[in-house]
């Protein structure tokens, strides 16, 4: 405690102290002010994010306007450890209004071959992708040590905090198109649906908020864009966990406009994507519950936020995924 | 609230001003402070803040209780009842889970059926360590080491922002002292201040969150999926990792508490190049071993009392000071592991004569291995881990920065103690202006190197 003293370190003002970081804050709002504006639109709504947002907005204004943003970018941006995303994000396919196109062709991808009596070959697993927002993760780590043993190459890329509604953070229809240009991977199970709820683009530019049908449609094209991007043509296998009701009732308007849009995005490709009901497993009946029977006792299954699985929940849902990836592979 | 985020960046310069602006009129400045500490902690969960009040309250009940006792047996008495308190707080909300499964378990292979209830209850961010500051206020008033405060001395010094979350674990002899007078305007250190936020940066961002993204996570979470190399890569990549994390946090929190004038005692001390398990924990997480030393080790009767006592004692200290860490057995095993350590070394007592280089060696290297419990989640993937260390398989999680990471870290401890604090000095001797440019252009470099998906938080956050 002395050696500040000892060492003559206590030499300077706290004018000094606060000139200093005034100074840093002055230099990082020139260089860096549009990353304010930015960190404020990915925090979830609340004081924190109204706070964020009134210090980025404007100091993102003046960032926007001088140069050294750009030099910053130009000198710092190869450190950057983001994947360089591909593909059309979901600007690309922006939604129509309701009745406003032809209705799609049934395709034999709308049937599930082997509930019509033909026989599917079970292929070999080599690469297996598990993605998704924080819902992913443990159920990533369980089904790579289930798997790698087998020689499954398991491809773990949780996306925390992002979600297919709030492209803000991270377009999801382009970062399925890298992922895929990247690992072609043979199967893909993705758990997402944690940060959900945002309001989305409408087909006239207008914001729909959660949770009525037109939002649930916006985001059922979103996903069938995922979905489209992870089947690869047909060639590779996608499993889309639904997402198991919270705790606190205010999400499940969310929760069910969500698994909702995933049964109807999925429905013309019911051979090649399917739907693993958690929401099923996990809270039969619509019920949050804590705890449930695992192996003839009872144990806790979800973590304490009342959203995620905890390890022995996630070890209940790759059960669920083996299950549905033993039907199309051997591994 | 994250050190190294957005919004903590806006917080801080504005608290920092206001709070000189404030300070030569205490009255004002008390709970100014105090609402800026509460609002930083309510950032994590407003609820939670009733948890920290609710600790305040108490502990200041009994310490004044304490003061106002004559009789020993009945401070005893006090004390013992907030104490149990704290603890029983550390119980409910960090072990209960664990202690229900394991009851259960245990009954449920005799058919007994589960006795108690199962919740998942959420774990208040810092909650280990504001109830050690608050034991450690609560006895050292009991011990006549300190005089107890007023309500709102004692709310700040557990609340204060840069400690709360994850420490240092500060004593309240450390720092109600601090809070008798307004700091010295003066005479702030705000050279070391700024470098130790900007040294405690680059560790947690730099080196802790890319070693743990491209080498740690990857190994600790399938490591079915990786041979012999690459697992005792992973586990020297994770002693690094951890001590970045944790001293990189403690280094920003005593870099702020520099800047508003408030000293934090120094929790880190090169711990990688101790040369004994006694000698590592002189060197890590220095405040939490002085305060199982003083608050555990020694009540217990620390080696007066014979030498199987003495191995109890320093077992007991270790194991419990494991489990402080989390509730899972493999803490309780890291503890056990860091207790026969120095129950062995004690045992030993410098009758073998090793050259200090085999003695670091044999040191650094159980401790890289002890490590291994510590990140493992089960005693199953440990050992999955560990039996996985001895099966050839190819190097795919080593890469030249990971490596020069690793060198960086354990290399950078070796050199002479003071030669690297002669370049500490150097640097905090130098103009605040300059230090401010240069944190800055660090800060966007270290920016840049933040994923898209932000900073993790800090490891110790948990705990």
């Amino acid at each position: 405690m002395e050696r500040f003293d000892r060492q003559r370190l206590r030499r300077f003002t706290a004018r000094d102290a606060v000139m200093a970081t005034a100074l840093i804050a002055v230099l990082l709002l020139l260089f860096a002010g549009g990353s304010v504006r930015r960190a404020g639109e990915e925090l979830n709504p609340g004081i924190g994010r109204d706070v964020v947002l009134a210090v980025g907005k404007p100091t993102g204004w003046i960032a926007d306007r001088l140069p050294f943003s750009d030099l910053s970018h130009t000198l710092t941006g190869w450190l950057s450890p983001d994947k360089r995303l591909v593909g059309a994000g979901f600007a690309a396919a922006p939604p129509s209004r309701a009745g406003g196109g032809a209705s799609a062709a049934v395709t034999p991808d709308w049937f599930e071959a082997a509930a019509l009596g033909e026989p599917q070959p079970r292929r070999r697993l080599h690469t297996l992708l598990v993605t998704g927002d924080s819902l992913s993760t443990p159920l990533d780590l369980e089904l790579g040590q289930r798997l790698a043993p087998d020689g499954v190459e398991v491809i773990r890329d949780p996306h925390l905090a992002t979600g297919i509604s709030r492209d803000d953070v991270v377009d999801w229809a382009k970062l399925s198109a890298t992922q895929v240009a990247e690992d072609h991977p043979e199967a893909v199970v993705i758990f997402i649906g944690a940060n959900e709820g945002l309001p989305m683009p409408g087909p006239g530019g207008e914001d729909v908020s959660c949770c009525g049908p037109d939002w649930a449609a916006i985001w059922a094209n979103r996903a069938r864009q995922l979905m489209d991007n992870y089947r690869q043509d047909g060639t590779a296998k996608v499993y889309w966990l639904t997402v198991p009701t919270a705790r606190d009732p205010d999400r499940k308007p969310i929760t069910d406009a969500v698994n909702a849009a995933v049964l109807a995005a999925a429905a013309p490709w019911r051979s090649q994507v399917r739907v693993v009901d958690t929401a099923a497993i996990f809270t039969p009946g619509d019920r949050f519950r804590n705890a449930m029977e695992v192996d003839g006792s009872q144990e806790i299954v979800r973590e304490a936020d009342g959203i995620h699985l905890n390890g022995a929940g996630s070890s209940l849902a790759a059960d669920a995924v083996e299950e549905a990836l033993d039907r199309d592979f051997t591994h | 609230m994250l050190f190294p985020t957005v919004p903590f960046a806006i917080f801080f310069p504005i608290v920092l001003t206001l709070s000189w602006l404030l300070m030569p009129k205490q009255r004002l400045w008390k709970p100014f402070i105090l609402v800026a500490s509460y609002v930083f902690y309510a950032a994590a969960d407003p609820r939670f803040c009733l948890l920290l009040g609710a600790i305040t309250v108490a502990n200041q009940l009994a310490a004044v209780a304490i003061h106002a006792t004559e009789g020993e047996r009945r401070r005893k008495w006090i004390t013992a009842a907030a104490v149990t308190f704290d603890l029983g707080v550390l119980a409910v909300f960090k072990y209960y889970g664990f202690f229900a499964q394991n009851v259960g378990d245990l009954l449920n292979s005799f058919g007994l059926g589960l006795p108690l209830p199962l919740l998942s209850i959420a774990l208040p961010v810092g909650v280990s360590f504001f109830t050690f500051q608050a034991i450690s206020y609560t006895v050292d008033v009991k011990r006549r080491l300190v005089e107890p405060a007023s309500l709102l001395d004692a709310a700040i010094y557990l609340s204060f922002f840069p400690h709360l979350v994850a420490g240092p674990i500060v004593r309240a002899r450390e720092f109600i002292p601090q809070l008798a007078s307004a700091r010295d305007p003066e005479h702030v250190a705000v050279g070391a201040g700024l470098g130790l936020i900007g040294l405690g940066l680059v560790k947690k961002v730099m080196i802790a969150d890319y070693l743990g993204r491209v080498v740690v996570d990857p190994a600790f979470g399938v490591p079915q999926a990786y041979g012999g190399p690459d697992l005792i890569f992973a586990a020297y990549a994770y002693a690094a990792q951890i001590y970045c994390d944790f001293s990189g946090y403690t280094d920003i929190a005593i870099g702020l508490a520099l800047l508003m004038g408030f000293i934090f005692p120094q929790n880190f001390r090169s711990p990688y190049r101790a040369t004994g398990f006694r000698d590592f924990w002189r060197r890590w997480h220095m405040t939490l071993s002085r305060f199982l030393r003083d608050f555990l080790y020694i009540p217990l009767g620390g080696n007066r009392k014979g030498r199987a006592r003495t191995y109890v004692n320093l077992m007991a200290t270790m194991v419990l000071g494991g489990l402080w860490h989390g509730a899972s057995w493999t803490f309780v095993l890291w503890g056990t592991f860091h207790g026969t350590g120095l129950s062995v070394e004690h045992a030993l007592g410098g009758r073998v004569k090793l050259p200090a280089w085999l003695r670091w060696f044999v040191t650094f290297n159980l401790v890289v291995f002890a490590w291994i419990l510590f990140r493992s989640p089960d005693l199953e993937l440990f050992w999955t881990y560990v039996t996985g260390m001895v099966k050839p398989g190819p190097l795919t999680l080593v890469s030249a920065p990971a490596v020069l990471a690793l060198l960086a870290v354990i290399g950078l401890q070796l050199v002479p103690e003071r030669t690297s604090e002669g370049i500490e000095v150097g640097i905090e001797r130098l103009s605040p202006v300059l230090l401010a440019v240069a944190l800055a252009a660090l800060i966007l470099i270290v920016g840049a190197t933040v994923p898209s998906q932000g900073v993790p938080p800090f490891i110790y956050f948990r705990f």
